[in-house]
């Protein structure tokens, strides 16, 4: 079980967070104007990392807020937890 | 076209009969649970208060427009409980903080303080800014426990600290009781009042029930 | 019963040094990778290939699922492939010279809601139309199929019914992979086990070379068979996939008399549980919601699915956790596989299988090896190339993958 510090409320189980995958997706500007190809990647392509990782949370029995969170998807351990509209952190290290 | 109703129009005095509370059903089950000595605990339901959910970002004039008519600065942090004061709209009523933008502003325990007068007064308040007042009532109902044993039941299904030196009385804090979202209110040194939404409050109720069972034996 | 488990030899293949240079390197030695290995010499004459495994054999998901197969998918593309893996299955024990414990024991896949009978019936009529052996089942049949199944109707989601595939059922995972190794290694195939794929070696956009902690080995072809790891090769070949890495959990209970005569699937109270040849309860859920490759994953997860099994059949209320364990599931949008060819020539990529591919093992490999053999995808697993995600023409199967199989 993870214990993810909520920007907003501090420190809580996992159960009481929604995953939302990788931060910072932006919409297309202008769907239209891309090719299918560009198009099917913003929908199907994420990144998928073994090491650290940029990654929405929303804390669904909480405060009810997305939030960003820096993760090492190989030992789970959040290395930084960040607001919406805030820039990432540099964090270093992380599983290889 | 003549107007004709199927359904005759509900008198108030007829809502009232016709109002069932989310739990009444395990209301003998919770009297008959009553736990006296040293592992004291009693769990009542406290049916139709007034809940009004605010949602407005804290700072911004509407936000000052809502304090002013409430009588208190609203919370600004998790956990976070004020109290209206006595001569504004909720007199009386406590504001909780749900979340950095989000409030509930609950009547006191077994009073309502006219749910659609506080609504509309704090409408008019926001104007035409962001944010919303809704009259939530319906939405949540209220468990209290109360008792010596009270912490020990909860501790069961709530994964927060709920030893004193971390949860304090007066405050509230949104979080989970077993697998079922809650508002959770320390009121007093042993007594806790448990918002559960009314779809959860059977299952609460009868989940609660469970847990204060072993200490019937330590009666 | 320890008398229906096959004699155990000690080796059943050679442990061989890389050779420099192979017609075709299959990375991960998982169910996926033998199989392909299996079937490039079996059906295409190609022996100068070896699998590299960075670990032991089949010590990845092959060692970690549980084991149901079946076939009655929605689509017709997934019916083609599944089925066409079923049918290998029923011939495999023979082929394999090895009785891996396929029983045939039925599949049975329950609905509680009106929209889950609406949705079954329909999968029954598709299944039929492709061949696959399906059919409706109202409670009563449901009941004989499964008495200890809680059928009454006090319960939050009653059984309504459910889809009985008979020719589904469940093997013993590790000889299946053992038995597939044997045979390739019989064949000339080189397993090489802590072989870890490092980087790729290119001339161009076209794959020559795998880079290893044992050194670089010159290659024609490359078959990704990796599952869990897809991206993180993927990215190193300089190419992305749409795939996510998700921890998948199961259970055992301790070994309990052969009580469960069927396995059972329930989407919406989201459990599946089968007994074992031993006697062990095994049961699995969903996935963990976070990518991960940990290996492991949260426990009220494992609580979670435990208290859907006790709900379905309260026989097992008292039965004991015995061992819970996870792997690293490849997970796709569309929860179909990707059997294709790559941005990179002669890179070949078997993934996406997620949380249901143990029942896809001999189909993979069968048209994993068509298509690196060939350089073209067998008609079989053309439909699951990785053009679909810019075409659009996705093979939904999210209904019939079912509370993750
Ligand atoms: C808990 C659980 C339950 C499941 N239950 C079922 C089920 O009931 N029915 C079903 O059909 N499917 C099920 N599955 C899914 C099924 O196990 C997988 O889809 C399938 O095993 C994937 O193919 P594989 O056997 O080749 O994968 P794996 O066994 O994971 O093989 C991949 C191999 O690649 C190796 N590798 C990774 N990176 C490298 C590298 N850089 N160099 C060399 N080697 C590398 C890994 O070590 C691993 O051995 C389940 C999965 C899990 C985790
Ligand atoms: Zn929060």
């Amino acid at each position: 079980m993870l214990l993810i510090s909520c920007p907003n409320c501090g420190p809580r189980d996992e159960t009481e967070f929604h995953y939302g995958g990788q931060a910072h997706v932006a919409y297309p500007e202008d769907p239209n104007a891309l090719t299918d190809e560009e198009w099917g990647r913003y929908l199907f392509y994420r990144e998928n990392p073994k090491g650290l990782f940029a990654e929405r949370w929303v804390h669904s029995s909480g405060c009810r807020k997305w939030f960003n969170a820096v993760r090492d998807t190989a030992t789970y351990r959040i290395a930084a937890v960040y607001r919406m509209g805030e820039t990432q952190p540099s964090v270093t290290g992380g599983a290889k | 076209m003549a107007e004709h109703t199927l359904i005759a129009p509900i008198t108030e005095q007829r809502a009232t009969e016709l109002r069932r509370s989310p739990a009444e059903h395990l209301a003998a089950q919770f009297a008959a649970a009553e736990v006296t000595g040293p592992h004291s605990l009693a769990l009542r339901e406290v049916p139709f208060r007034t809940m009004v959910g605010l949602r407005v970002v804290p700072g911004t004039d509407a936000a000052r427009r809502v304090e002013e008519l409430l009588g208190t600065p609203l919370p600004g942090r998790c956990g976070g409980v004020a109290i209206c004061l006595g001569n504004s709209v909720a007199a009386g009523s406590s504001v909780l903080w749900l979340g950095p933008d989000e409030f509930l502003v609950v009547s006191p325990l077994g009073s309502t303080v006219g749910p659609a007068e506080a609504t509309a007064r704090l409408v008019e308040a926001l104007g035409t800014d962001p944010g919303s007042a809704v009259d939530l009532s319906a939405n949540r109902t209220t468990f209290e426990l109360a008792g010596k044993a009270a912490r020990d039941v909860l501790e069961k299904g709530c994964a927060l600290d709920l030893h004193p030196r971390a949860f304090a009385v007066g405050s509230a804090y949104v979080t989970q009781l077993g697998p079922v979202p809650v508002l959770l209110w320390k009121t007093g040194s042993e007594t806790w009042e448990i918002f559960p939404r009314a779809s959860f409050a059977d299952y609460l109720g009868r989940w609660l029930l469970d847990a204060m069972r072993e200490f019937h034996g330590a009666r | 019963m320890a008398d229906l488990l096959p004699e155990h030899p000690d080796f059943l293949w050679r442990n061989p040094d890389p050779k420099p240079s192979y017609d075709a390197v299959i990375v991960g030695g998982g169910g996926h990778g033998l199989a392909t290995a299996y079937y490039l010499a079996k059906n295409h004459g190609m022996t100068n290939i070896a699998v590299l495994e960075r670990g032991w054999l089949a010590g990845g998901n092959m060692a970690r699922n549980t084991t149901i197969i079946r076939s009655n998918y929605l689509w017709d593309e997934s019916a083609a492939i599944y089925e066409h893996s079923l049918k290998l299955w029923e011939e495999l024990p023979e082929e394999l010279e090895y009785d891996f414990l396929f029983s045939q024991r039925g599949v049975l896949n329950l609905a509680h809601t009106l929209q889950d009978v609406r949705e079954s019936v329909r999968r029954v009529s598709a299944n039929k139309l492709n061949g696959v052996d399906a059919e409706w089942l109202d409670v009563d049949q449901v009941k004989e199929v499964c008495p200890i199944l809680n059928t009454s109707d006090k319960i939050r989601y009653p059984v309504l019914g459910g889809t009985f595939q008979p020719r589904a059922g469940i093997a013993k995972h590790d000889h299946v992979a053992w038995a597939f190794a044997r045979k390739a290694d019989e064949l000339g195939v080189d397993l090489i086990q802590n072989c870890e794929v490092t980087g790729f070696v290119k001339d161009g956009n076209r794959v020559v070379g795998v880079q290893t902690n044992r050194g670089t080995i010159n290659t024609g072809k490359v078959a990704l068979c990796a599952a869990g790891h897809s991206s993180v090769l993927a990215k190193m070949a300089g190419f992305d996939l749409p795939i996510q890495s998700h921890p998948l959990q199961a259970l055992v209970s301790e070994l309990h008399e052969i009580v469960h005569p069927t396995v059972v699937m329930s989407n919406h109270v989201h459990v599946y549980v089968s007994q074992a040849h031993k006697g062990e309860l095994v049961m699995g859920a969903g996935i963990d919601s976070y990518n991960g490759y940990g290996q492991r994953g949260a426990f009220h997860v494992i609580e979670e699915q435990m208290a859907a099994a006790v709900e379905l059949f309260p026989i097992f209320a008292r039965a004991h956790l015995l061992r819970t364990w996870g792997g690293i599931v490849d997970v796709t949008l569309d929860a179909s596989p990707i059997v294709s060819k790559s941005p990179i020539e002669n890179l070949y990529v078997n993934c996406g299988w997620g949380t249901g591919g143990f029942k896809g093992t001999p189909g993979a490999g069968w048209t994993m090896a068509h298509t690196v053999a060939t350089g073209e995808p067998h008609p079989l697993n053309a439909p699951f190339s990785l053009e679909r995600f810019v075409t659009g023409a996705l093979i939904d199967e999210h209904g019939a993958a079912a509370v993750a199989h």
